[in-house]
């Protein structure tokens, strides 16, 4: 198929694996969907060690749950982004641990205390899941695929993170305070989670002819605002002057994207950002500490599949 | 030899369990499919497949879900906030409500 046929007939869940497709279109996907499943990771990653510092049992159960669901989220990604026949999961898992793998930027700033958790718990989350939503009419078929089980549990994490920031909102004053504290810190972050605005994302153009990608960076960031300003303001956080946000005759918000730190943000897409390398780190060390069971693992396939050769011959 | 046979009925929907068919070879196995389960349901993709290569894990031998209260797992369980103000949490809440309620009617041995 060439490019012109792959815009005609895109659509929601136009084309899987069996489709020949070219390799502009097959690495786009694998870009994306790679992003994707290292995010889904490295996000895991940043709230792990909330399942020790949890402040009840019941908190300790969640966290554990969700981490391992976002885990299983970068293996359900990983799946679908080797079956463009681009990469491996084993070149986009290495590629990880080496720092060349790309991922977002809010997973890029270190999380310390338990106050911080509904920024990614809600809000990151919540982000996340608003564009996840979308992605449900991928082009790419198991993409779309992935994201109806990712879908079908996110609303968990979401709500589960709301819980957190309602319970901390109604708390003591010394855990609204800290609450508003990580907020400011965070919030810049979260508005950048959708990236820059359209004239300057450069995949955006060709990811959307083809049909991998339904909505603009500025639509899904205003979809974010429009339902999660409120939610906020519903906890009594204020939010923070800049970047400013202004709102517009039709309802939506327009952020004043001169207020944000783009230098920031492009230091963090290119992993060169000073927390990067601790996060990258954490996921380095551990895929390093368990490469033992991966080679007992392949050892084992090996010798399964030899014996079913020997077997057939 | 038995092949089972999976219908996809429309491009980019799940590939489902229909049924199985006798044959000898792969390529008959296609064609019997074909013609027992391709022919008036709508089809647009048929998977066959050997029948002694699909593993199966039952409920006899597994508990599904676990055997403890894994309520925290689930969105219903935060129901002091509220998920109506995003369609998307709203969806996979709906989502989860309804897979909950299947879930209990299987375990209970009910109406399903």
């Amino acid at each position: 198929m060439d490019l012109e046929t792959v815009k005609e007939r895109a659509g929601p869940r136009a084309f899987s694996p069996k489709d020949d497709l070219p390799v502009e279109y097959r690495e786009a996907a694998t870009r994306m969907i790679q992003f994707h499943a290292n995010s889904e990771i490295m996000g895991a990653y940043l709230e792990r060690p909330f399942i020790r510092q949890a402040p009840s049992l019941d908190r300790k159960l969640a966290f554990s749950a969700k981490v391992q669901d976002e885990i299983g989220h970068g293996q359900l990604l990983y799946r679908a982004a080797e079956s463009l026949g681009v990469k491996t999961r084993d070149e986009m898992l290495d590629e990880l641990a080496n720092g060349e793998g790309k991922f977002l930027n809010c997973f890029h700033y270190p999380m310390k205390k338990w106050t911080e958790t509904p920024m990614i718990g809600f809000f990151v989350d919540g982000a996340a899941m608003r564009r996840q939503a979308t992605l449900k009419r991928s082009s790419w078929e198991p993409y779309a695929h992935a994201m109806d089980k990712i879908c079908f549990e996110e609303g968990f994490h979401v709500k589960h993170g709301e819980d957190i920031l309602r319970e901390l909102a109604t708390g003591s004053r010394k855990e609204q305070e800290m609450l508003q504290e990580a907020f400011d810190e965070w919030w810049p972050r979260i508005i950048q989670f959708f990236g820059p605005t359209d004239d300057k994302s450069t995949h955006h153009d060709f990811s959307s002819e083809v049909g991998l990608k339904m909505m603009s960076n500025d639509e899904l960031r205003n979809a974010f605002l429009t339902a999660y300003i409120p939610k906020a303001e519903k906890y009594g956080l204020e939010i923070p002057d800049e970047p400013r946000i202004e709102k517009r005759d039709d309802g939506s918000y327009k952020v004043v994207e001169d207020d944000l730190d783009w230098e920031e943000f492009f230091t963090v897409a290119k992993n060169s950002y000073e927390g990067s390398d601790i996060q990258i780190g954490k996921r380095h060390d551990t895929q390093e500490a368990v490469e033992w069971v991966r080679n007992v693992l392949d050892q084992h396939e090996q010798a399964a599949t030899g014996a079913a050769q020997t077997a057939a011959d | 030899m038995i092949w089972e046979v999976f219908r996809q009925e429309k491009p980019g929907e799940y590939h489902t369990h229909c049924g199985n068919v006798h044959a000898p070879d792969a390529d008959m196995a296609k064609l019997f499919a074909e013609v027992q389960h391709g022919r008036r349901k709508p089809t647009n993709s048929l998977w066959v497949v050997p029948q002694r290569e699909v593993g199966e894990v039952d409920a006899e031998e597994a508990t599904f879900g676990g055997s403890t209260d894994k309520s925290y797992r689930w969105a219903m369980t935060y129901n002091r906030v509220d998920e109506s103000f995003a369609e998307e949490v709203a969806d996979s809440q709906r989502e989860q409500e309804t897979a909950d309620r299947e879930r209990e009617e299987v375990t209970s041995g009910g109406s399903a």
